[in-house]
């Protein structure tokens, strides 16, 4: 579960308002779609939500934790997966992982499994070994959405994830989202894609200028516009404004 | 439309401008002035670093005013013996020897770890014109790093000797192309190197050997070039000296003919001498920039491209190995240890320049500290065997603090994890928790110069043992305190948007600060111990005294640590 009340952000001393008075709750066991343009807010939100930056106004809490004031305690439940996956380029993958369980503290056998399934699921098996450095894009990606999986937490946030990832491991992380909040859990993500959101989200948010000018699931979004068109024609018209 | 368009290319002048626009983007990229300029005036973050430095700069006055002293006193002693040349060709021939060292480790970072060279070598630029880019930008560094070294030499000079218009202008020149020849000569080395290396697939392990073996070769040359006056500083010596004009000047600019014609072309003015080895510095300084260039187009790019490119095996582990292999549940603070460990370990400049130098400290003391090879090689032991135990503890103390505590290891801690801060922000580890861990890793460092300088106060020294342990106590403890207080500073600011992992450390204004503040630190202590001494408390107690204040200091500094990495990381952008 992820609450936001009145959460405000700017830039330059409060000349750029980058996230203006955002209140949204996501459900456990719900996939949470955020759209926007490019400049929205939308990384600006997520960095927020995982504790990367704080805010100027308002209160984040995650699974009952104040990320203000219990951020260990937020953190212990949360997962992230960043824009871009800037990892530690001189470990391995296998030693990334392992770092990852023991900061998480994850119990052996749970992490065996764990790193296992995804290893196979998303092909990293042989070069698990290697150097991150070594690894192209879409793999580096994939480490670091393997990494996030490893503490098998409450709560995912996800900023692009299907961004340089290839059509097999992008469907297998689709895949793995819906497995994700099956089992009660929450999962944010911001995406470009208009379809994957359509097809995949519970419920979506548009941000726009900083403000959550949308929310709610495909059938309410539609009903916000009389031509019940797709969300792509939603999305245009709703950030054209 | 020119031929040059139709061909798809740019003419001449236009390669010219596009030149010059690579490498005025790289001047402002890598110096930051833009981003200096914002933080000051615009954000007003980086205020507080003006009074810093202005009292810095007000602290290096004293240390400069005796350094010319010196130099007009060295001059007015031989100006008589007709010698007073050889303190110019000195003054060059020591900033020469400085540009080969730092060149190694600049050439090697700029050339081949810039992250911007993946923007560059797309562009429609000849691999020569990307590497010149570079140079400039390293040419700037030397020029500022040899400019302490260099200038109170010239200028001195040309004030006791009343430099004309001649002096000056031509002063002007040759520190110019002061750097031209020794970065020429670096430059066509590791080109060459790399290009040996890049076909190999242990290139980080070939590219740390190599770097010390240029490192090592070129400190060989600088004490091969130190050796002679410091051997032959007899009445002897002396003779030859008054015997024949220039001898001194010959004998200096014999390993290193440049710094001759640099000396004569600067004291020679505008006369014939002058104006021909002006003629002969600059003609050389451009015949090797020009070699540089021709070598730099065939080889640059083949030792370039690919290499930040690891090809590993294929190969499935087992479920035994994948079982041995994933670990069974470390500590935090363990986890974030093994991390800074790999991490400094397994990436050459940050090796070279934090791990590699505690080493390199002491070991070069022990190769140079023997009669006949340094000065200091005859008289350190022998004042230390005549001093009273309780200076030859503090000195050999303070040996072993600079060697264990004076490198950017723990101030440029945080900088280190450039952009992958974000990791550190988001795992449910408290900032106190990885700072008891970074702290570890660079104290341990420090250790290491500690028990490396041990054993030289061993080797060398000869030091009784008793008098060996008390110096490595003082040394350790002092070592907690300026660990601290290095990554304090790194935390304060610290520098996570580098393109080129030398920023990260080499060229972290923290790591400088984080020095300049171990020097206060030191000095104070120094200033204690004095006191203590002259209210003639017996030596055990001076010690005893030293080694609790410092122990109070330690304790204190990481406490300030701890808590200050509670209040910073969550500010921190990343």
């Amino acid at each position: 579960m992820i609450e936001l009340t009145s959460v405000s952000k700017s830039y330059n001393r409060g000349k750029v308002k980058a996230v203006d008075d955002l209140t949204l709750t996501v459900k456990p066991g719900e996939i949470f779609g955020f759209l926007g343009p490019n400049g929205a807010g939308k990384t600006t939100t997520i960095k927020m939500l995982v504790g990367l930056l704080r805010p100027d106004t308002g209160r984040i809490v995650v699974e009952g934790f104040d990320v203000a004031k219990d951020p260990l305690k937020a953190k212990q439940v949360t997962t992230y997966v960043p824009d871009y996956p800037a990892v530690y380029e001189r470990l391995t993958g296998l030693e990334y992982l392992n770092f990852i369980g023991d900061v998480y503290g994850v119990p052996r056998a749970e992490r065996l499994d764990r790193i296992g399934k995804w290893l196979e699921i998303f092909e990293l098996a042989p070069v698990v070994t290697n150097p991150i450095q070594s690894y192209s894009h879409g793999m580096k990606q994939k480490i670091v959405v393997t990494a996030a999986l490893l503490p098998g937490p409450r709560v995912m946030i996800l900023d692009e994830p299907l961004v340089g990832l290839d059509p097999r491991a992008a469907h297998q992380l689709k895949e793995m989202f819906r497995e994700h909040c099956d089992q009660g859990k929450t999962l944010f993500f911001s995406t470009h894609v208009m379809e994957v959101a359509e097809k995949l989200c519970d419920r979506i948010g548009i941000i726009h200028k900083g403000r959550l000018i949308a929310c709610g699931t495909m059938d309410e979004l539609k009903a916000l516009d009389r031509a019940e068109q797709s969300l792509e024609g939603i999305f245009l018209e709703l950030t054209d404004k | 439309m020119s031929a040059a368009d139709e061909n798809g290319g740019v003419g001449g002048s236009g390669r010219l401008g596009l030149l010059l626009t690579v490498i005025r983007a790289g001047l402002r990229s890598n110096f930051g002035l833009a981003v200096l300029k914002h933080r000051l005036l615009k954000e007003k973050k980086d205020r507080w670093l003006v009074p810093v430095f202005a009292l810095a700069a007000v602290g290096v006055l004293p240390t400069l005013y005796g350094v010319v002293l010196l130099i007009k006193h060295a001059y007015l002693l031989l100006a008589p013996m007709g010698q007073e040349r050889a303190l110019l060709s000195l003054g060059v021939l020591a900033g020469q020897l400085l540009v080969l060292i730092f060149g190694i480790y600049y050439v090697i970072s700029a050339f081949y770890f810039s992250r911007d060279l993946e923007f560059l070598i797309p562009l429609p630029l000849k691999p020569s014109e990307v590497m010149l880019s570079k140079f400039a930008i390293i040419m700037i560094n030397e020029y500022l790093t040899v400019m302490a070294l260099v200038l109170p030499v010239v200028i001195t000079y040309g004030v006791m000797a009343k430099g004309g218009m001649g002096y000056w202008v031509n002063a002007v020149l040759v520190y110019l192309a002061l750097p031209i020849i020794p970065l020429a000569v670096v430059s066509v080395l590791v080109v060459a190197m790399m290009r040996f290396i890049n076909v190999s697939r242990k290139k980080d392990i070939l590219i740390l050997v190599g770097s010390i073996l240029l490192i090592t070769a070129s400190l060989g040359i600088q004490f091969a070039a130190g050796r002679a006056p410091a051997k032959e500083m007899n009445g002897q010596a002396i003779a030859d000296l008054i015997a024949s004009p220039n001898s001194l000047l010959n004998r200096v600019g014999a390993k290193f003919p440049p710094s001759i014609w640099a000396t004569k072309a600067v004291a020679g003015g505008f006369s014939g001498e002058g104006l021909a080895n002006l003629a002969l510095l600059l003609g050389v300084s451009l015949a090797f920039f020009a070699g540089m260039i021709v070598l730099a187009e065939k080889l640059f790019y083949r030792g370039l491209v690919g290499l930040g490119e690891t090809t590993g095996k294929k190969r499935r582990l087992t479920r035994d190995e994948m079982s041995r292999r994933v670990s069974s549940g470390r500590r935090a603070v363990a986890a974030v240890f093994g991390r800074e460990w790999k991490i400094m370990n397994r990436t050459p400049i940050f090796l070279l320049n934090g791990t590699f130098v505690v080493v390199l400290v002491p070991v070069l003391f022990i190769v140079t500290a023997r009669p006949g090879v340094s000065l200091w090689g005859a008289a350190i032991p022998k004042l230390l065997a005549a001093a009273n135990p309780l200076y030859s503890i503090l000195a050999v103390a303070l040996f072993m603090t600079i060697c264990g505590s004076l490198n950017g290891t723990s101030s440029s801690t945080f900088s280190r994890e450039g952009a992958q801060f974000w990791i550190s922000r988001v795992i449910p580890v408290a900032p106190r928790e990885q700072a008891a861990a970074k702290f570890l890793h660079s104290y341990l460092v420090a250790m290491l110069g500690v028990v490396t300088a041990s054993i030289v106060g061993e080797l060398v020294l000869h030091l009784k043992a008793v008098h060996l342990a008390v110096a490595a106590g003082l040394a350790l403890v002092s070592g907690v305190l300026l660990t601290a207080v290095g990554m304090i500073i790194d935390l304060a600011r610290p520098l996570l948007d580098w393109t080129n992992p030398q920023k990260a450390i080499k060229q972290n204004l923290n790591v400088l600060l984080a020095m300049l503040a171990d020097i206060g630190i030191l000095t104070a202590a120094f200033f204690g111990v004095k006191a203590l001494i002259k209210t003639k408390l017996a030596a055990n107690v001076v010690l005893g005294v030293l080694f609790v204040g410092l122990a109070a200091l330690a304790a204190l500094s990481y406490r300030i640590l701890l808590r200050f990495a509670d209040k910073r990381y969550p500010e921190i952008d990343t």
